[in-house]
C-alpha cells in the first residue's frame, strides 16, 4: 500500500477513534478500575503472601498452589470434584426440562403466559428464601417432607436420613437445588427459540402422520441446536460459580465433602485471611472455565455454527 | 455547528461521569474537620472543656447492638460522653451482624475500618494477628486499669503478650428450664446436679434436652460439663488433652445420651429448635446465653426460667461469650479512641448498658445490686465462675472446623470415638503451632 494511502487511513481511523472516544471512555474507565485492575491483581497475589492490614506483598512463587493442592485436610478436590459434578447432572436435567416444558407450553392453546411465569417463578425468587425452604424439606427427621415421606408414609427407610450432613444426600440437596431454580431460565430461551421454527415444518411433519414426541425429536431438537448450545456453555460455565446453594444449605459439610471453588475461596478469603491460596483458586476457577469454554466450543464446533446457519 | 457542539457536550458528559466514577471510589476522609498528623500520631488531646473549632474531631464506632442496647447507647451513654468530651464526636455506626466479620475484612483491605468496634471476643486474636489491631499495653494507665476487668473476659483480649482490647460485655450460657415439663418426671425444683436429672429423665420417651448443633459454641458446656478438655490451660497442645480418657469418656457420654434419646441435636436429629421446644414445653432444659429473657415476668409466667447448669461429677461448665471493644491500627485518633475505650469500660456506662441487658466485665459490679437483684443477670453471673473461654487462637475458624467435622462424624456417621477425638488433636495441635 502507497505511503500516501496509508497515512490517510490512519487520518480516517484516528478521527473515527477521536470521535469515539468521548462514549467508550466512561466504560473504559469503570472496566480498568472495576475488572482488569482486579483481575491482575488477583493474579499478582495468588502468587504472593498477601497481608491485607499491612498491605505486604511478597512473592511467594506457587507456594498458595502447593498449599492449596496439598495441605493436610484441604478440601480443594473435593471441592474441584464437586463443580464438575455439578456441571455433569444439572446441566443435561436443566436443558431437558427446560425443552421439555417449553415445548409443552408452546403447544398450548391457552394460559401459555400463566404456566411461563409459574417456571419462571423460582429464577426471580431470592436465593435465600429458596434456601430456608430446602433446608425444611431436607430436615432431618420427619419435619421435613422428604423425609416424612420416605419414613413415615411409604416406609423405605426404617431411620431418618441427615440428608445435608452426608456427603452424597448433601450434593443431591444442591443439584436439586440448582435443577428447581435454572430450569425456569432454559424453558424461557427455550420458548423464544421455539418460537422461530416455521408451522410449516409441523404442519408436514403432521401430513406424514408424525407423533409430538416424532416431532419434538425430529423438528425441536435439531432446529433448536443452537440455543441448545447457547444454553449448555452458560450452565457449564454457572456450574464454576455455585456459591449460595452451598453456602445456603450445607456449609460444605461434611468434611469440606460438598464445597465448591468459589465456597472454598470465600472461606480462605474471610475466614482464614489466606488471600493468596483465596486468589490462587480464583485463578484455577478462571483457567478450568477457559479450558472448559474452548473445549466446548471445539468439541461441539460452536464457532462454526452461526456460518453455517448463514450459510 | 451542530455537530461540533454534540461533540464538545458528549466529551463534557463523559469527562463529568468519569470524575464522578474517580471521586466516588476514592477514599474516605474520616475526619470531620482538619486534624492533622501521621497514622502514629495522636493529634488530640482528650479534654473536657470544648477547644478551637479545628480540634474537633470525629471517632467511628462500628457496632452490632441491637434495637434495645441501640437505643440505650444513643440516648444514654452518648449524651453522657458529648458531656464530658465536647471536641470528639462519636459517630456510632450499627452494621448487620450476621455480615460483620466479613466486614471488617474488607475494611482491612480497603483501609477504611473505623477508629473504634465492639467485635465478637473469638476475632480478637485473629485481627490481631493480622496486623490490624492497637496493642493497648503503652497507653497510660493500663497497667493499673486491667486489674479492674474480670479474667475470664479480659483474657480473650490477650495475644502474643499483648492486650488488644477491652471487655466490653460479657455472657456465658446458662441453664434454660421449663418446670412444667420438668414436673411431668417429677422434679418440682430445678435439679442441682446432673445425675438427678438424668435419672428422672430416664421415665420420658422424648428427648428432654437440647443443643442446637455440633459446633464450638453450642457443644463445648456439654463437652466440658461431662470431664472433657480441649487443650492444656496455655492453649498450645490439644493432643494428651482432647484425646485424653476424660474427653474420651465425655464424648462417649455424649454419644450415649443422644442415642438414648435424652439429649437432642437439632442439626443432626432434625428435631424442634430449642427456642421454640422448650416453650411449648417439649424439653426440659437447654444451655442459652441471657438474650433468651426478654421479658423474664412473661417466661416465668410459662414456668421458663433461668438456672445454673447442674453439675456433672460435682462441677458446672460453660462458655464464654461477649464482645470486646478494639482500636484499629489504621485510626488517626488512637489516643481519643482509648479515652473512648476507657469510658464505654467505665462504671457508670457499664451499669446504663446493663439496663438492656449487656452483662457488665468489671469486678467491681458483680456484687452489685443492680446485677445481684436481677434473676438473670444474677444466674449469668454466677454461671461465669464456671464458664471457660473457647480456645483464643488466630486460627479460631479452623479449628472450629476440625471440632464441628469431628462431632459430625461421630455423631451422624458413628465413627469410633477415640480415632476421631485423636485425628482432630493432631490437627488443632498444627493449628495451635502456626
Amino acid at each position: 500500500m502507497p505511503y500516501d494511502m496509508k497515512k490517510q487511513m490512519w487520518k480516517k481511523n484516528r478521527k473515527g477513534l477521536l470521535s469515539a472516544f468521548p462514549f467508550i471512555a466512561p466504560g473504559l474507565l469503570l472496566v480498568c478500575v472495576f475488572v482488569l485492575y482486579p483481575m491482575f491483581f488477583t493474579l499478582r497475589i495468588a502468587f504472593s503472601d498477601y497481608q491485607i492490614v499491612k498491605r505486604e506483598i511478597t512473592w511467594a512463587g506457587i507456594d498458595n498452589f502447593v498449599s492449596v493442592f496439598t495441605a493436610q485436610n484441604s478440601s480443594f478436590w473435593y471441592a474441584f470434584r464437586n463443580n464438575f459434578l455439578y456441571a455433569i447432572i444439572t446441566t443435561p436435567c436443566i436443558i431437558f426440562l427446560g425443552m421439555f416444558f417449553a415445548f409443552l407450553i408452546n403447544n398450548l392453546s391457552k394460559g401459555r403466559t400463566i404456566f411461563k411465569v409459574g417456571f419462571y417463578l423460582p429464577v426471580i425468587t431470592s436465593w435465600v428464601i429458596v434456601g430456608l425452604v430446602f433446608q425444611y424439606l431436607f430436615n432431618s427427621s420427619n419435619r421435613g417432607l422428604i423425609n416424612y415421606v420416605i419414613v413415615d408414609v411409604l416406609h423405605l427407610s426404617k431411620d431418618y436420613i441427615p440428608w445435608l450432613l452426608r456427603e452424597w444426600t448433601g450434593n443431591a440437596a444442591i443439584w436439586i437445588m440448582g435443577i428447581w431454580k435454572n430450569t425456569g431460565w432454559a424453558m424461557l430461551i427455550y420458548t423464544a427459540a421455539l418460537q422461530g421454527i416455521s408451522m410449516e415444518l409441523y404442519e408436514a411433519a403432521s401430513l406424514d402422520g408424525a407423533s409430538s414426541w416424532q416431532k419434538f425429536r425430529g423438528i425441536v431438537v435439531p432446529m433448536i441446536k443452537p440455543t441448545t448450545y447457547f444454553v449448555l456453555v452458560n450452565m457449564v460455565i454457572g456450574s464454576f460459580n455455585v456459591f449460595l446453594q452451598v453456602m445456603l444449605l450445607t456449609s460444605g459439610k461434611p468434611n469440606g465433602t460438598t464445597s465448591v471453588l468459589q465456597f472454598l475461596l470465600y472461606d480462605k478469603a474471610f475466614n482464614q485471611f489466606k488471600f493468596g491460596e483465596a486468589s490462587a483458586i480464583g485463578l484455577i476457577t478462571t483457567i478450568t472455565i477457559i479450558l472448559l469454554t474452548v473445549i466446548l466450543n471445539r468439541g461441539l464446533k460452536l464457532d462454526t455454527v452461526d456460518k453455517e446457519e448463514t450459510l | 455547528m451542530g455537530k461540533k457542539v454534540f461533540k464538545i457536550l458528549s466529551m463534557f458528559l463523559a469527562i463529568i461521569l468519569v470524575l464522578t466514577s474517580v471521586v466516588g471510589c476514592g477514599s474516605k476522609d474520616t475526619s470531620d474537620e482538619t486534624v492533622t498528623g501521621s497514622n502514629n500520631e495522636t493529634t488530640t488531646e482528650p479534654t473536657t472543656e470544648p477547644t478551637k473549632e479545628e480540634e474537633q474531631i470525629t471517632l467511628t464506632f462500628w457496632h452490632t447492638y441491637g434495637d434495645g442496647e441501640e437505643a440505650q447507647f444513643k440516648d444514654v451513654v452518648l449524651p453522657m460522653w458529648e458531656a464530658t468530651h465536647p471536641n470528639i464526636k462519636i459517630e456510632a455506626v450499627r452494621q448487620d451482624g450476621s455480615q460483620y466479620h466479613q466486614m471488617i475484612v474488607t475494611a482491612f483491605g480497603t483501609g477504611q475500618t473505623p477508629d473504634v468496634a465492639r467485635i465478637d471476643i473469638v476475632n480478637t486474636a485473629s485481627y490481631a494477628n493480622q496486623g490490624g489491631l492497637v496493642a493497648l499495653n503503652d497507653f497510660d494507665g493500663f497497667d493499673s486499669s486491667k486489674a479492674n476487668f474480670l479474667e475470664g473476659p479480659l483474657s480473650t483480649n490477650l495475644f502474643r503478650g499483648n492486650y488488644y482490647g477491652l471487655p466490653l460485655d460479657t455472657n456465658c450460657k446458662a441453664a434454660v428450664v421449663n418446670r412444667n415439663t420438668l414436673a411431668t418426671i417429677g422434679l418440682t425444683e430445678v435439679p442441682a446436679t446432673l445425675e438427678e436429672f438424668l435419672t428422672a429423665a430416664e421415665a420420658s420417651e422424648i428427648p428432654l434436652i437440647s443443643v442446637s448443633g455440633v459446633g464450638d459454641w453450642d457443644f463445648y458446656p456439654y463437652f466440658w460439663l461431662f470431664g472433657g478438655t480441649l487443650t492444656d490451660t496455655e492453649f498450645k497442645k490439644a493432643s494428651g488433652y482432647l484425646d485424653s480418657q476424660s474427653s474420651i469418656d465425655a464424648m462417649n457420654k455424649l454419644v450415649e445420651l443422644n442415642q438414648n434419646k435424652v439429649l437432642t441435636i437439632k442439626e443432626v436429629d432434625g428435631t424442634a429448635d430449642a427456642w421454640d421446644g422448650i416453650k411449648t414445653g417439649e424439653y426440659a432444659m437447654f444451655f442459652e446465653g441471657p438474650w433468651f429473657f426478654g421479658s423474664y415476668e412473661e417466661n416465668l409466667a410459662q414456668g421458663i426460667e433461668a438456672a445454673t447448669i447442674p453439675t456433672y461429677n460435682g462441677r458446672s461448665a460453660s462458655v464464654v461469650g461477649g464482645e470486646n471493644i478494639v482500636i484499629f491500627e489504621a485510626s488517626k485518633y488512637k489516643d481519643a479512641s482509648y479515652e473512648f475505650l476507657k469510658f464505654v469500660t467505665s462504671e457508670e456506662v457499664q451499669l446504663a448498658m446493663l439496663d438492656c441487658g449487656q452483662i457488665p466485665v468489671l469486678k467491681s459490679l458483680v456484687s452489685n445490686e443492680k446485677v445481684t437483684g436481677n434473676p438473670v443477670w444474677s444466674i449469668y453471673m454466677k454461671q461465669l465462675e464456671s464458664a471457660s473461654a473457647r480456645i483464643p487462637s488466630p486460627n479460631h475458624t479452623e479449628i472450629g472446623q476440625v471440632w464441628s467435622n469431628a462431632m459430625t462424624n461421630i455423631f451422624v456417621n458413628h465413627t469410633e470415638v477415640t480415632a476421631e477425638l485423636t485425628n482432630a488433636a493432631a490437627q488443632i495441635d498444627g493449628l495451635l503451632a502456626e
